[in-house]
């Protein structure tokens, strides 16, 4: 399992999910709004 | 009872603290600050919701326009100040001091420049803490994110001062290691504010 507290390397992985997830979040809303 | 004199004369210093948690120390003292900082930054991204989601007030307020572009061009760079941290981290595991001291001082570097543009970004901006609730969760969020930002860079001027007294090695590289969650932590926090307050 994912322990971002674990290790740097396992904090870097954690970031790099964290900005797919951010990227896809913001994004779905950005297409949302020019959709509605 | 000699075995025992001798153990008694190879202890110095107090004797060892209680430990009722299998975690190392070191991790388990980051895992409990970065969950009191999550709480601390709940707790202004609750006045964040509340004025916009809550209230329903315009965000930002009438008249008031954030720099999206600046911000995303800070966000870049300490993005990269993260990617920096980690060759570092990489680099001493492998024994290679050279990408140890190059990644730790353009991370702090890197740093340095976020900071330096968010400043000049408050002095540009057009609008004060004070002029209406949108600016104050503004500030308030930014800033105290700024906050943990200087934190995090005394912390890497530490660990590069360190690094280039010769400190650390690929068996002993926890100095590095836990200022780099931290690192991460300041670096994922900052998504979250940028996404929510400069394009949501």
């Amino acid at each position: 399992m994912l322990n971002p507290l674990r290790s740097e390397e396992e904090a870097f992985r954690f970031l790099l999910y964290a900005i797919a997830v951010i990227v896809v979040v913001v994004g779905a809303v950005v297409l949302l709004r020019a959709v509605l | 009872m000699e075995a025992a004199g001798i153990a008694h004369a190879d202890h110095h210093g107090p004797p060892a603290a209680n430990r009722s948690s299998r975690v190392e120390t070191q991790l388990l003292g980051m895992l409990l600050f970065i969950i009191s900082e999550v709480m601390v930054f709940g707790a202004f991204f609750t006045a964040y919701f509340f004025i916009r989601v809550a209230k329903g007030a315009p965000w930002p307020a009438p008249g008031d326009h954030l720099p999206v572009e600046v911000a995303g061009v800070n966000t870049a760079i300490l993005v990269s100040s993260s990617l920096t941290i980690h060759w570092a981290q990489t680099s001493i595991k492998n024994g290679n001091r050279l990408g140890l001291k190059a990644g730790m001082l353009t991370t702090f570097l890197l740093g340095c420049t976020f900071l330096f543009i968010q400043i000049n970004e408050y002095a540009n901006i057009g609008f004060a803490p004070q002029d209406n609730a949108q600016a104050t969760v503004f500030y308030s969020l930014t800033g105290l994110h700024g906050a943990h930002v200087f934190i995090g860079l005394c912390l890497l001027l530490i660990v590069t001062i360190r690094s280039f007294r010769g400190h650390y090695s690929p068996q002993e590289h926890r100095g590095v290691e836990v200022p780099g969650i931290y690192w991460h932590f300041v670096d994922v926090m900052w998504l979250i504010v940028y996404s929510t307050v400069y394009i949501l």
